[in-house]
């Protein structure tokens, strides 16, 4: 047995194995360290903002406020959550390695690839936590501002005389189109997908350079970029393009930076239109591929780094 | 499977890139050694001398340029090396929003350790290394001792075969660094394997069986420390309350006693091990 171990150099020893309850402990450390950066202070400062703003605005009609509300707040919300993402992601892998904490992780049997799902999962976990609770107050806020303005639009009605039983069902139904709707959730959650697929890119950035500096600036460049994403391949994709070589650059930015306009459905929900099933199952779909690519990549290049 | 190393360190190089390509630095150069299952391992030797760096390679943490190591047969870029291995490396810090405690059930739940058998390991390293009164403070106040104190509890937690203890007496006061002096000597008689490092070569030369003296990211001197200590042809006196007067005739003995025999210094005797040390590690710097 010794004989062999030793002059053979492939040992058979049972590998380590990916392991979901390691994966858990890792991750709800992650989250636990990232509240005590003092989170739900700014999470309560949005909460206020946001009612605030949808019960500030002038009444021009109920449809209008109803939509301005939701672009408004669903639009800060998304700011807000790539924000969080880019930049919690940005810190811990530099401070893990900083304060030697990954030196006693990793000398432990925790296969990196471990480490970083752990990582990601905490960041994306207390995104989810963040919009579940907003999305909540929204929902509320939504659904008083409804009846209240149902409740005005009826009384004005009636005082100009014009209360019939169809202009009251009719009035109804705008308002409730505009109200509190699957839609509002469907929205918060492609908020979230965006936020996670930026998260990602955040994850292999910090993993590239360990610099937080460096990872939040081109994070927040790839970001940009990645909301432009079908003019540079209308850019690419046009005939008559001066040089090869600016054609070459835009396709390599095309296929590094993720597609972020995919996510956008914060304007149709403003509208009132209804967003399919299809839809939503396509966008967690492409933000499931996305996330899932740039895992494996972060994961090349955590592999071989020195610590 | 006895006769497997605990640690087997094959003409290890380990070269640090600078940035940009400039400055590369050789920090370990074609360093071999082997530990056995069982022996306590000292691995000393000045400050920069690559003894963490080598450290660091056997537990994966960085790449070996050239060379391998193995830790019981496995290599070390392997996961599975580590199921056995507790490190305590340098100066080691934990997330500081844990307790005592909640840090050792972390680190026992990384080592697929649950319930009831975590918690009472747990409460078991906090007494062994008398960190009781700490277990419900948050780490980001722990002192240095504290720390070490934690680092030596968490490397524990999971009952490893192999030790690979990076200075574990750092900061750690008198009666501390007595303790965990006594704990490798503990490990060592419950068969668990221990390599260290440290400064405190008096403590090392009462724990180790075998050292390696490291210099330059060179081994420089490797074996039993009785042997490398022992001068064969020289004798040592050492005497309490001597006048100048009976040194004075002692001297003038051993000039009259002619030959090969001569009286080499008298003194105040060192520590050996100190001594070889300093001998070893002021050789003139290979190229
Ligand atoms: N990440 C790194 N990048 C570049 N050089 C490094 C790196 N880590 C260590 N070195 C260099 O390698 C050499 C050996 O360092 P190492 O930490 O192994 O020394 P040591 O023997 O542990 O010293 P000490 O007794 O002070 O702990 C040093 O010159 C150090 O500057
Ligand atoms: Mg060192």
């Amino acid at each position: 047995m010794s004989e062999a171990t030793q002059s053979s150099a492939a040992v058979n020893v049972a590998p380590v194995r990916f392991s979901p309850r390691r994966v858990w402990t890792l991750a709800y450390a992650t989250m636990t360290q990232l509240m005590r950066m003092k989170i739900l202070p700014f999470l309560l400062l949005f909460c206020v903002l946001v009612a605030a703003m949808g019960f500030g605005f002038s009444t021009i009609n109920p449809e209008q406020q109803l939509s301005q509300f939701k672009t408004m707040s669903l639009g800060v919300l998304q700011v807000f959550s790539i924000v969080f993402g880019i930049v919690a992601t940005a810190l811990l892998l530099p401070k893990d390695l900083d304060d030697r904490t990954l030196y006693t992780i990793l000398s432990k049997p925790v296969p990196r690839f471990d480490y970083l799902l752990g990582k990601l999962l905490g960041v994306l976990m207390l995104i989810a936590s963040g919009l579940v609770i907003i999305d909540a107050v929204l929902s509320l806020i939504l659904w008083l501002q409804q009846s209240m303005l149902f409740d005005a639009a009826v009384s004005q009605l009636h005082s100009e005389k014009q209360d019939t039983p169809e202009a009251v069902a009719q009035m109804r139904e705008i308002v409730a189109r505009q109200g509190l709707t699957w839609n509002l959730h469907w929205a918060v959650w492609a908020i979230f997908l965006k936020a996670a697929v930026v998260t990602t890119v955040a994850l292999l950035l910090s993993c590239i350079a360990s610099s937080t500096l460096f990872t939040i600036v081109i994070a927040f460049c790839i970001t940009i970029i990645g909301h432009g994403h079908a003019m540079i391949r209308e850019f690419v994709l046009q005939p008559n393009l001066s040089s090869a070589s600016v054609r070459i650059a835009s396709f390599l930015l095309a296929a590094i930076c993720p597609d972020l306009a995919q996510f956008d459905v914060v304007d149709s929900v403003a509208n009132g239109e209804v967003i399919p099933w299809t839809a939503v199952y396509e966008m967690t779909g492409i933000a499931a591929l996305y996330m899932t690519v740039y895992l494996f990549v972060t994961h090349l290049v955590f592999v071989e780094k020195e610590l | 499977m006895s006769d497997t190393p605990a640690v087997s360190v094959n003409h290890l190089t380990k070269v640090f890139k600078g940035s940009l390509g400039k400055g590369a630095f050789r920090a370990v150069h074609d360093v071999s050694l082997t530990v056995k299952p069982g022996e306590v391992y000292g691995l000393i030797g000045p400050n920069g001398s690559g003894k963490s760096t080598t450290m660091k390679v056997i537990l994966g943490l960085l790449n070996a340029t050239e060379g391998d190591t193995r830790i019981f047969g496995i290599p070390s870029t392997e996961v599975a090396s580590r199921r056995s291995v507790g490190f305590l490396p340098e100066n080691p810090y934990f997330y500081k929003h844990l307790n005592g405690r909640e840090t050792l059930h972390f680190y026992g739940k990384l080592c697929g350790m649950t319930g009831d058998h975590l918690k009472s390991r747990a409460e078991e390293m906090l007494a062994l290394t008398g960190l009781e009164d700490a277990a419900t403070r948050r780490v980001g106040g722990f002192s240095k001792g504290m720390l070490q104190r934690l680092g030596l509890a968490q490397a524990l937690i999971h009952e490893p075969q192999l030790l690979v203890l990076d200075e574990p007496t750092a900061g750690v006061d008198p009666s501390g660094s007595r303790i965990i002096r006594d704990l490798i000597i503990e490990f060592r008689s419950r068969g668990i394997t221990v390599l260290v490092t440290s400064h405190l070569l008096e403590q090392m030369q009462e724990v180790c069986d075998r050292v390696g003296i490291m210099a330059h990211g060179r081994m420089v001197r490797e074996g039993r420390l009785d042997e490398l200590i022992a001068v064969e042809n020289q004798t040592e006196m050492v005497l309490e309350n001597a006048s100048p007067d009976l040194l004075a005739k002692i001297n003038a003995l051993v000039k009259a006693e002619g030959g090969g025999t001569r009286l080499l210094r008298s003194g105040h005797p060192r520590t050996t091990l100190e001594r070889l040390f300093l001998e070893a590690t002021n050789e003139p710097k290979k190229p």
